[in-house]
């Protein structure tokens, strides 16, 4: 390595001017934007589920989409916060009691519906509709938030990049209670906590070396 | 490494109350209050460092380490919130880091002792590295120009790619290949030496 001083010397003459980072709310904010704005136009071209009136007049329901969309908006503001060097990490712990009961509501659903099972569950196209919707939302909406992340590489990537991972998986699911009719209980769990698992799982895989790739290399 | 040669060109000492106007005109691209305040936190900076690592280079080093994260992430200073939290943050991740990566590289490293060495007398050593560096002198010569190049500059001098890169102006991609295809070269040569000696 070379000189402290030498090194003071070039950081110093490498320093353009930088353009401030938002406040994390007003980050947050924009990719919630950016949600709506893909959750309507994926709506617009799909159509909502047919019995959506009636499903949220169900409290189950109702309570289960409240939670994951809670969970996605909360572990977003989380992330951004915790992303920066001077606040605590307790921020990454605000989606937990949202995720905890987004969880659990599924499960409370998996018990109250358990005869569906019987139904015969749902059918191959929709299933593939399913994970088309997966991909349509998680995808943009993964890419974004690490955008708004890339400062992260250089802090603590893990967590934080597991974080945004529950925040989009807590949208996807939010999209796919709205956009697809789950009638057999084991595909609501798999769609449900399988799909959060995976992305939870691939964002905080691959979110490190996407960070990376989003910052320019140092002077 | 040296504390009171980084004061040099930096001015008058700074107040840790100041910090945060000059990163605010850092920001701005005022490189003058840039050098000012990344020559004023250094000692800071050393001595939360020298707290963490018994080894003086080690410390250093996290320092260097600590100065390059402030450079990259200087965008996410808010002037509007007090700037020690701000660099204590960044701080303690990269001492940690350092810390971290000390632990696992002692876990799996052996320290050599004296009884180790295949040959005590100091005359033997001396005879030998002299002929290892003639041998590697020569094995050198006969590399291309491009790969004697890419070698000498991150191998011998122990730059940086990106450095040897700026300085020959040639792609950081292609040291990287030209210095991986020269170091083969240069384990073919010198173990083919090996075998005839």
């Amino acid at each position: 390595m070379i000189d402290t001083p030498d090194l003071i010397a070039r950081l110093s003459t490498h320093a353009p001017p930088v353009r401030r980072l938002s406040s994390p709310m007003l980050l947050a904010g924009s990719w919630l934007l950016l949600a709506v704005i893909g959750l309507a136009l994926l709506g617009v071209e799909r159509g909502l589920r047919d019995d959506l009136a009636a499903q949220l007049g169900t409290g189950a329901f109702a309570i289960a989409v409240g939670a994951s969309t809670a969970t996605a908006v909360l572990a977003c503001i989380g992330c951004l916060i915790a992303s920066l060097p001077d606040r605590s990490r307790a921020w990454l712990w605000l989606p937990v009691p949202a995720m905890l009961l987004w969880f659990s509501t599924i499960g409370y659903g998996c018990l109250t519906d358990w005869i569906s099972l019987s139904s015969g569950g749902v059918q191959p196209g929709e299933a593939a509709r399913c994970f088309a919707t997966v991909l349509l939302v998680s995808l943009p909406l993964s890419l974004a938030l690490f955008a708004l992340l890339r400062h992260a590489a250089r802090l603590r990537p893990a967590r934080v990049t597991m974080t945004a991972g529950l925040a989009v998986a807590g949208m996807t699911s939010t999209a796919l209670s709205l956009f697809h009719q789950l009638d057999a209980t084991i595909m609501v769990l798999i769609w449900n906590i399988g799909v959060a698992i995976v992305i939870v799982t691939i964002d905080a895989a691959i979110g490190r070396r996407v960070l990376g790739w989003l910052n320019p290399p140092l002077p | 490494m040296t504390g009171p040669a980084s004061q040099q060109n930096a001015g008058p000492l700074v107040h840790p109350d100041e910090w945060s106007a000059l990163m605010a005109r850092a920001q701005d691209g005022d490189a003058h209050a840039y050098r000012r305040l990344l020559t004023a936190i250094t000692p800071y900076l050393r001595a939360i460092s020298g707290r963490a690592h018994r080894n003086p280079s080690d410390a250093e080093d996290s320092v260097q380490d600590i100065l390059l994260t402030v450079h990259a992430v200087r965008h996410t200073y808010d002037p509007t919130r007090p700037f020690k939290p701000w660099l204590a943050g960044i701080a303690q991740h990269r001492v940690g880091d350092r810390l971290r990566r000390r632990a696992r590289m002692s876990a799996r490293e052996v320290s050599l002792a004296l009884e180790h060495e295949a040959f005590a007398a100091p005359d033997n050593q001396e005879a030998d590295r002299a002929f290892d560096q003639r041998g590697l002198h020569i094995a050198l010569q006969t590399l291309p120009k491009g790969q004697l190049l890419a070698v000498t500059m991150t191998k011998l001098r122990e730059m940086s790619l990106h450095d040897a890169a700026a300085e020959t102006g040639v792609s950081v991609g292609a040291l990287k290949v030209a210095t991986h295809r020269g170091m083969q070269a240069l384990r073919r040569l010198l173990v083919r030496e090996k075998d005839e000696r």
